[in-house]
């Protein structure tokens, strides 16, 4: 009915969409710029995989221990960074995400660089359907709820934020937690799917893959991060019939892409000639 | 208004989001049924990194195999039989190379795949090739273990176990070495090397020092000075030949008087071009060696100066073999992915131009190890 | 050991300053993390190469086309992906920028091939040494220029119009534009100035390393951006106080750490910075508008 290479590109959508909505959280919703996304996905890869292989529970176990475990160390990591704003905060996400990456790399139990094998492939289809729509419908119903609202309040004006009650430093760590909680679990399908893991793959270029998913499909928006996540997974493979020329095509395909329609394709529009986010950026403005 | 704009665009975005899905369907060529009869064409996959940074290695192996094929189709040795391959690229990272395995076998009805190049890779593929029982040979994946367990994955480089024993054993029986240091690679080919080589050296004499470097790095000096404290006679280099030519390079420059040994990463001009007078005395194993006189390596070596303009390095000739294996599996067995994958399988005695090449029962290689050294910047072989 | 550890880090780190200075310039006057700016030190060592071994001009000219090359490349750059964003999101512009990126060094890998290119060194070997420590020419010269190169950019944009204008610009684009400023001219200028010094980069570090290829540009200008954040980002002097802390932290770390985690050591040394002091080692903390 469907052939494999198919069902892959629709499992690695459905992962890819568990990826870039909860960055959405992150960026699109709370303002904070985060390149490291794809650590907090190795982490409940790794983490995922280590249960299943040592301990045998089933797997939506595993994926729950994944995922806590990646929102546990997205927590422990990202307290002291919260303190950082915009490019800063990006950069420091950048580097932590290499550190686990290293990390990753030297450890014995992960198997180092020649990386983790047998990981016995658990991850169906409708697993992943069942995860995109859980992650969904949990961010949507956050982002309803009066933890929402402070989000939102947050990226729109931090000082402002703070001066209403609302203790910025505890939303942004919550909203680190439940991002990092799903990229976990979108890491532990990813592990369970390859069968195979390797920290080279959870390098700051996949985390930028994520970020232009996001900002692709538009900041703030539930459906943008699936249509993001859909057009950047799809896009590489379509052109495998153009080899040589296609990752020059893609990387034309991502300027143009923005030219045209910067905000994203379901972004919101500017607001009163204030870019989305642009409010937050301007703090922290260096001098020549 | 503005929800019923929004509305719209979120059906746009989504009519979008089909239609790429359609396309990449579309593209996909109405495959006949994999049935035994009659197919003229046989189609050989290739999966390695085309691009980024890792792209030197699958695109010399790539061009070595294509040159590989198209000399059988020429020669007209499968009679009616024509080879065609079909190369993805997997930029370098075992994760896109899934993809490209799946879409080998699944859209474009590959028999068999020539690949992984690294070994992280094959490792991503190794299942894939196994639930699809499509015969998979890797010129160059040398990770431990890699093919045990699993009949439809073999290879045909030199193992790294092999490699470094038998280099340990010259250096301290041949060279007289007794103190020995190692700077692997953080990568798997690195790692096992060093896994290898350091337990030989052990066994045999002293290992003073053991440090790492990163694939792509620039500087090792840090890494020289700690070892140069430790006064070892012989530095044994685990990596590939660009970053083994600037160790050369910025051990010299730092004063240190060491014999330096490698495994096959090192066996490319690009070593002896980036390294000059500082790589001259190393030796270093290798299953390939470009001025042997056998007439199928001057042949090849031709060929592929004539074509690319470039002497072939130790991939290349990895990947003209692989080729040459799947191509005599065919001639033997016949043309169905499970004949080619006996035809690999009982590869035994194969004279290829890395040397004489049989495969084990776990699809491993057994071949001879030679032993080249620099003088007067050309490799030489030993032994 | 320490001493030569010490200078090993010292060299490492003039080369990241060498990027590092392009890279604070750009972020300095837009607030773009320019990520194509690793590709243009790459552009600039091909050219540079390829003028060097082709063309057999000398070094110093082929130095100099090549910043001149890199400046064009960059003007080009910022005229076809950043300037139509310019009104948009900065997210949209990094997204731009990423895109020429891949764009760039995949081209560079078409025209150019995989395989490493060798630089010819134009400098002699010689190697100085002391009891303390060993240093080669080729190493001073790499320190002396990146020293240079931060000298001549500071006393640019510290004593000239243009580096006035800048500065102007950098501040308050608006009220800039007002005072009389054209504001595409003064960032076009920056653009040639910090791709100039990119493709600088480029060549110093090939002939440094020796090796020329299509995805040289992508470690070092991450390390030449961490540089540039950890001095203080947009901060001239910063940049190259920034790069030789994070070679030296790098160093230190793979000999007194583990060589196995030495970019690690480099990483965690900006994280320290950052939260110590967000705005960099010699960065001014800008007041924040409410």
């Amino acid at each position: 009915m469907i052939g494999p290479y198919y069902l892959q590109l629709l499992i690695l959508i459905g992962i890819n969409t568990i990826m870039a909505t909860s960055l959405n959280l992150i960026l699109g919703y709370t303002g904070q710029l985060s390149i490291g996304h794809a650590a907090f996905m190795s982490l409940g890869a790794y983490g995922s995989a280590l249960v299943t292989l040592h301990f045998g529970f089933p797997f939506l176990v595993s994926l729950l221990c994944g995922a806590l475990f990646a929102a546990f160390f997205g927590i422990i990591i990202g307290l002291p960074t919260l303190r950082l704003k915009g490019d800063y905060l990006a950069i420091a996400t950048l580097g932590l995400g290499e550190i686990v990456r290293i990390v990753f790399l030297n450890l014995e139990l992960t198997g180092g660089a020649v990386g983790l094998r047998g990981i016995p492939k658990k991850t169906t289809l409708l697993w992943v359907v069942l995860a995109v729509l859980f992650t969904v419908f949990i961010l949507s119903r956050i982002i309803r709820s009066r933890i929402g609202r402070a989000f939102i309040a947050i990226r729109e004006d931090e000082t402002a934020a703070d001066s209403m009650g609302i203790n910025s430093t505890y939303y942004k760590t919550l909203c680190f937690g439940v991002g990092a909680f799903f990229a976990g679990l979108g890491g532990g399908l990813f592990a369970h799917y390859m069968r195979y893991l390797n920290p080279n793959s959870f390098g700051f270029m996949r985390s930028i893959e994520h970020l232009c998913m996001v900002v692709l499909g538009g900041l703030g928006n539930m459906w943008g991060a699936f249509i993001g996540a859909t057009i950047l997974t799809v896009t590489p493979e379509l052109l495998r019939t153009v080899a040589d020329l296609r990752l020059l095509i893609y990387g034309a395909v991502l300027v143009l892409m923005m030219r045209v329609r910067p905000q994203g394709l379901l972004g919101q529009p500017l607001r009163n000639g204030i870019p989305l986010l642009g409010r937050f950026f301007q703090q922290a403005r260096p001098k020549l | 208004m503005k929800s019923r704009k929004r509305t719209m665009f979120v059906a746009a975005a989504a009519v979008l989001c089909l239609v790429l899905l359609a396309a990449i369907a579309g593209c996909a060529p109405k495959e006949p049924a994999n049935g035994g009869d009659e197919t003229t064409e046989i189609k050989i996959g290739m999966v390695g990194p085309l691009s980024g940074d890792a792209a030197a290695y699958g695109i010399n192996i790539l061009r070595a195999a294509e040159i590989a094929i198209e000399e059988a189709n020429a020669s007209g040795e499968l009679g009616d039989i024509t080879l065609k391959i079909i190369s993805e690229d997997t930029e370098g990272d075992w994760a896109k190379a899934a993809n490209a395995f799946t879409k080998l076998i699944d859209v474009d009805g590959v028999s068999v795949i020539i690949g992984g190049v690294l070994s992280s890779e094959s490792e991503a593929g190794s299942d894939i090739v196994k639930d699809a029982a499509i015969p998979t040979i890797s010129p160059s994946s040398t990770s431990v273990d890699l093919t045990k367990g699993n009949p439809y994955l073999f290879r045909n480089c030199l193992s790294d176990e092999v490699q470094a024993v038998q280099l340990a054993e010259f250096a301290v029986e041949e060279l007289g070495m007794g103190k020995f240091a190692i700077l692997f690679t953080k990568n798997d080919y690195g790692e096992s090397l060093r896994d290898a080589f350091k337990n030989k050296a052990e066994e045999l004499a002293e290992v003073v020092a053991v440090e790492s470097f990163m694939d792509k790095d620039n500087d090792f000096k840090a890494q020289i000075t700690k070892i140069k404290e430790k006064n070892p006679d012989c530095l044994y280099i685990a990596g590939y030949y660009t970053e083994a030519a600037k160790i050369a390079q910025q051990a010299q420059q730092a004063g240190m008087d060491i014999q330096l040994l490698g495994a096959d990463g090192l066996c490319n001009v690009v070593f002896l071009e980036v390294g000059e007078d500082a790589v001259e005395g190393t030796y270093a194993t290798s299953g390939f060696y470009p001025d042997d006189p056998m007439t199928a390596v001057q042949d090849f070596v031709k060929a592929y100066k004539d074509k690319h303009g470039e002497e072939p390095d130790m991939f290349a000739a990895q990947g003209y073999d692989a080729a040459r294996i799947v191509i005599e599996a065919i001639k033997s067995k016949g043309t169905t992915s499970e004949q080619i994958r006996e035809g690999i399988a009982a590869t035994a005695d194969f004279p290829g131009i890395t040397g004489k090449t049989s495969l084990d029962e776990e699809g491993d290689t057994i071949k001879d190890v030679l032993i080249l050294k620099v003088e007067n910047g050309k490799f030489v072989r030993v032994r | 050991m320490f001493i030569q550890q010490l200078i090993n880090g010292l060299i490492l780190g003039s080369t990241y300053a060498l990027i590092a200075l392009g890279y604070t310039m750009v972020y300095g006057i837009i607030e773009l993390i320019n990520f194509a700016h690793g590709e243009i030190y790459m552009f600039g060592a091909f050219v540079g190469l390829i003028l060097v071994t082709v063309f057999k001009v000398p070094f110093i000219l082929a130095f100099l086309l090549a910043m001149a090359a890199g400046a064009l490349l960059g003007i080009t750059v910022e005229y076809l992906a950043y300037r139509p964003l310019r009104q948009s999101s900065r997210l949209a512009a990094l997204i731009s920028a990423i895109g020429a990126s891949i764009f760039l060094s995949n081209l560079a890998l078409l025209i150019m091939g995989a395989q490493p290119y060798t630089f010819p060194s134009p400098f002699d070997a010689t190697v100085y040494r002391t009891s303390l420590f060993v240093i080669s020419k080729v190493e001073i010269i790499v320190l002396a220029s990146s020293i240079l190169l931060m000298i001549a950019l500071t006393l640019f944009v510290q004593r000239t119009k243009v580096g006035k204008a800048m500065r102007a610009t950098a501040q308050d684009k608006d009220t800039a534009s007002l005072m009389g400023i054209n504001i595409n001219r003064i960032i076009t200028i920056t653009f040639a100035i910090g791709s100039a010094l990119g493709a600088a980069a480029g060549v110093m570090v090939g002939v440094y390393f020796r090796t020329v290829t299509p995805t040289m540009g992508l470690m070092p200008g991450l390390k030449g951006f961490v540089a540039a954040v950890i001095g203080g980002i947009g901060n001239i002097p910063g940049a190259m106080f920034g790069g030789i802390a994070l070679g030296i932290a790098e160093v230190m770390g793979a000999a007194y750490i583990s060589s196995q985690y030495r970019d690690a050591v480099a990483f965690a040394l900006l994280i320290i910075v950052l939260l110590l002091k967000p705005s960099g080692l010699l960065g001014r903390t800008a007041q924040e508008k409410v």
